[in-house]
């Protein structure tokens, strides 16, 4: 196990799922072994720098956090949810498995594109392709791009996926990735208060290369795909998570957040994405331009809901079950919809936030707050409206296994916060 | 000074601009007043960080931001023959000259750019002001204008179009946008040791004001809706990041050959420039054959450009540079002169390999570099690339603008008269 995460030095994404299928919930790596192991395989990568980055166990990576590394653990430690039928023992990988075993295949096919994809360019980033789209990640988005595309391609009467649909998978995927590797950046440091400059020296420098690395071949691969349309659909996303992320950055600590900000700045980091991939899908299947505005909110509402029980899960799940202190969103003065509403009840709460939590036990206090005023329920509430609405979107696709499994994900997504 | 340059605790280019104007080359701000004035202007920015980033004076960021620096002392310490520079002419001063003739051009690009980087988001307003505010060479834009008026005569084109400016907006974005992620590099490299919570902060910013950066041209891109254009510019983009990588994995390589070096400075800094020339022609509507000869300037002067750089890396001083000599070298990017030495010189080849742990290495390191003729070899090669691109240049009618491209390339030899 330990050799192999030191491949994984940079891409704690990689290296929490890993973990987290075989070992228990609160891993951290030892730093010793890690570090002589990665001497070996760092010197190759960047002479220059006298000092080694470890990398800490690191869970909070951003909106897909919680779905793709927490749910095996939440999962466990939960009570069987009525809808889908899993023993203590599964993880959910294994029910995610079942929705997207319709397009196992496909998936399959992408995750050995992928990696060629990124590891041909250089030698350096081939190990480093091996962890980021090796066996184990969900590929949620390019699940949605699969469906969709079969879905819809059933409406035209298709019978295979053409190389646009899977190309254009491997670029949602490759620019999901791009985003939560920029993130780590920015995670990493508040994680690493204090000495590891070097190390975050390090840490930083192939971060923001592999990120770029992976933007770049991303826009590439769309302008070749020679679709204005989905070229025009898909720079608008890229443009969107920077603006979401600006936009978080700004606001932080600010209780004056509307409920509408809010879900703008989770359409950008989350949903944009999403929505662009769903549409996209449905615009290589030539299906008319109703049926990809519908699939387009299909992705925006969906998406919304999924970042909203993310949002719920950073307060309700306990730290092992996240991996890492409770309420970190918070604790950064990120306000989602929970403490939104929350606010509009109590407004002891506010001052609270806006001493940024500079005395011992106030975010504890703060948490109980937003719990007890119900501004947990009322985001439950918003959560499940916005599947609704998702899965009104699925109206107009004929009836399917692919239909069925994008309803499936809709609520599934919901079970987290049963 | 420093008052003005607070704003500016991201992007080091500019202050580097900035600082070249007007004052001793050697600047580096007081980190206590920098701070206190930060706090207010930063405040507002990130209340979850409670450190102040604060920069250090940030030479080392890219070709475009030696240049100031390198042109400055270059004036003092050799009258070149060609242009007409006198002691206490500034390097901007004689590229303005240059670049008069597209002079209108430029400062509608300064508008544009500070109004489509500000009116995301108030926090990038004051970064806008600084990065894309008075001070800046824009020798990218100027190329694209350039060659967008050059070409346009040959098809009877009046006024540029509104593409052409477009790309020329794109193209700078692009530029700026890898130098602040440069700069996220590079200040690491300059803040070893206790100062993580100022890189945290500094790096956070950099990393997402890039990012910005990089998405507004991809969608400004896209949004010209010219298929041709959209890949020659993504391809750019791949390419900067292949060289970034290129660079970072062959560090200290004493193995590697003039032709990988010649592929890095292409990804690194001629793809962009082609790009931008070929560009321009391609939306001047010109055949491909000059459209290629465009491209084919632009590739060979940003070679030149390029080696000149790295030479001047070595042949300058700390104070010229405002930064130790030899930094390329320091850091393992074995450059031209370097590579050329290697081949006459074995005990230099030992030398880079120890990493330079021993003092004074690195200085014996630069002498045996200038001593076996790495430093006149680079010279020649850049000169070399210079001449191809002025013979890219025949295909277009003689007229005020193909003189300046011409001049940009002889002004970038003299560099390293």
């Amino acid at each position: 196990m330990m050799s192999i995460t030191c491949h994984n030095l940079e891409f704690a994404r990689r290296g929490l799922e890993f973990l987290a299928y075989g070992s228990s919930s609160n891993a951290s790596l030892e730093r010793i072994s890690v570090k002589d192991c990665a001497k070996g395989m760092l010197r190759t990568v960047n002479g220059g720098y006298k000092g080694r980055k470890l990398w800490c166990c690191r869970r909070d990576i951003g909106p897909c956090r919680v779905f793709s590394t927490n749910t095996p653990e939440v999962l466990v430690n939960a009570r069987p949810p009525p809808v889908l039928d899993l023993n203590h023992e599964s993880r959910s990988p294994a029910s995610l498995t079942n929705l997207f075993e319709v397009v196992a295949e496909d998936l399959q096919t992408l995750n050995k594109n992928l990696q060629s994809i990124v590891g041909a360019e250089n030698p350096v980033l081939m190990s480093a392709a091996e962890q980021i789209f090796g066996a184990g990640g969900k590929r949620t988005r390019p699940a949605l791009v699969f469906l969709v595309s079969r879905a819809t391609a059933e409406i035209i009467g298709f019978r295979e996926l053409t190389k646009e649909h899977r190309r254009l998978a491997e670029i949602i995927e490759m620019i999901h990735t791009a985003s939560l590797i920029h993130d780590d950046v920015l995670d990493e440091s508040d994680m690493r208060r204090g000495k590891e400059t070097v190390h975050q020296l390090y840490g930083t420098r192939v971060a923001v290369l592999a990120g770029d690395f992976m933007f770049a071949q991303s826009s590439w691969y769309l302008a070749n795909l020679e679709n204005l349309e989905v070229i025009k659909l898909i720079s608008q996303v890229i443009k969107d998570f920077a603006s979401g992320e600006i936009k978080q950055a700004s606001s932080l600590f600010d209780c004056d957040v509307q409920l509408d900000e809010y879900l703008l700045k989770s359409y950008y980091k989350t949903a944009s994405l999403i929505a662009a991939s769903t549409k996209g899908a449905a615009i290589f299947s030539g299906v008319d331009s109703e049926i990809s505005e519908q699939m387009y909110q299909y992705g925006k509402n969906f998406g919304l809901s999924f970042q909203v029980v993310d949002d719920i899960l950073d307060f309700t799940q306990s730290a092992e079950d996240l991996g890492k202190p409770s309420a970190s969103d918070l604790a950064k003065g990120n306000l989602t919809a929970p403490v939104i509403f929350a606010l509009e009840k109590e407004t002891k709460l506010r001052d609270i936030i806006e001493s940024e939590f500079c005395e011992s036990g106030s975010l504890e206090k703060a948490v109980d707050i937003i719990e007890s005023c119900g501004g947990i329920d009322k985001a439950r509430e918003l959560a499940k409206s916005k599947a609704e609405l998702a899965l009104e979107n699925l109206q107009c696709l004929p009836l399917s296994s692919f239909r069925f499994s994008l309803e499936e994900m809709v609520k599934n997504n919901l079970e987290r916060i049963r | 000074m420093t008052a003005v340059a607070c704003h500016n605790l991201e992007f080091g280019r500019t202050m580097l601009d900035f600082l070249a104007c007007g004052c001793s080359s050697n600047a580096s701000f007081d980190r206590f007043s920098v701070r206190s004035y930060a706090k207010g202007a930063v405040r507002n920015v990130n209340r979850g960080y409670k450190p102040r980033k604060l920069v250090c004076f940030q030479p080392e960021i890219g070709p475009q931001t030696k240049t100031p620096e390198a042109l400055l002392t270059a004036v003092t310490a050799d009258t070149p023959q060609v242009l007409d520079l006198k002691k206490e002419l500034r390097s901007p001063a004689s590229l303005t000259n240059l670049f008069e003739v597209v002079a209108e051009d430029l400062q509608t690009l300064n508008k544009n750019l500070q109004s489509i980087v500000g009116a995301e988001n108030p926090v990038l307003m004051s970064a806008a002001e600084q990065i894309f505010g008075a001070g800046g060479k824009r020798m990218r834009p100027a190329l694209v204008f350039l060659v967008s008026r050059a070409t346009a005569e040959i098809v009877g084109l009046k006024e540029l179009t509104k593409e052409h400016r477009r790309l020329a907006e794109i193209i700078e974005m692009i530029h700026t946008a890898s130098l602040i992620h440069d700069d996220v590099l590079d200040e690491s490299d300059m803040r070893r040791g206790k100062e993580t919570l100022h890189q945290l902060y500094g790096t956070r910013v950099a990393v997402l004001a890039g990012d910005f950066m990089f998405a507004q041209s991809s969608w400004y891109l896209a949004n010209l809706e010219n298929l041709e254009v959209i890949k020659l510019i993504s391809q750019v983009i791949k390419d900067f990041a292949s060289g970034e990588i290129k660079q970072a994995s062959s560090l200290f390589d004493c193995d590697v050959q003039l032709e990988e070096y010649l592929i890095k400075s292409y990804y690194k800094t001629a793809s962009l420039i082609s790009a931008s020339t070929k560009g321009a022609s391609i939306f001047s509507g010109v055949n491909s054959y000059i459209s290629e000869q465009m491209y084919q300037y632009g590739k060979n002067f940003g070679l030149s450009f390029q080696i000149v750089d790295d030479i001047l890396d070595f042949t300058q001083s700390a104070e010229q540079l405002g930064k130790p000599a030899g930094s390329d070298l320091a850091n393992g990017n074995l450059t031209a002169p370097v590579i050329f030495a290697l081949k006459k010189e074995a005990r230099l080849r030992d030398i880079i390999e120890s990493e330079f742990c021993d003092t004074g290495s690195l200085e014996e390191a630069i002498e045996i570099v200038k001593r076996c003729g790495g430093i006149h070899r680079a010279q020649d090669l850049a000169r070399e690339k210079a001449n191809l691109a002025v013979q890219n240049l025949q295909c277009l009618p003689l007229n005020s603008f193909r003189i300046a491209l011409e001049e940009l390339v002889k002004y970038n030899l003299e560099r390293i008269k």
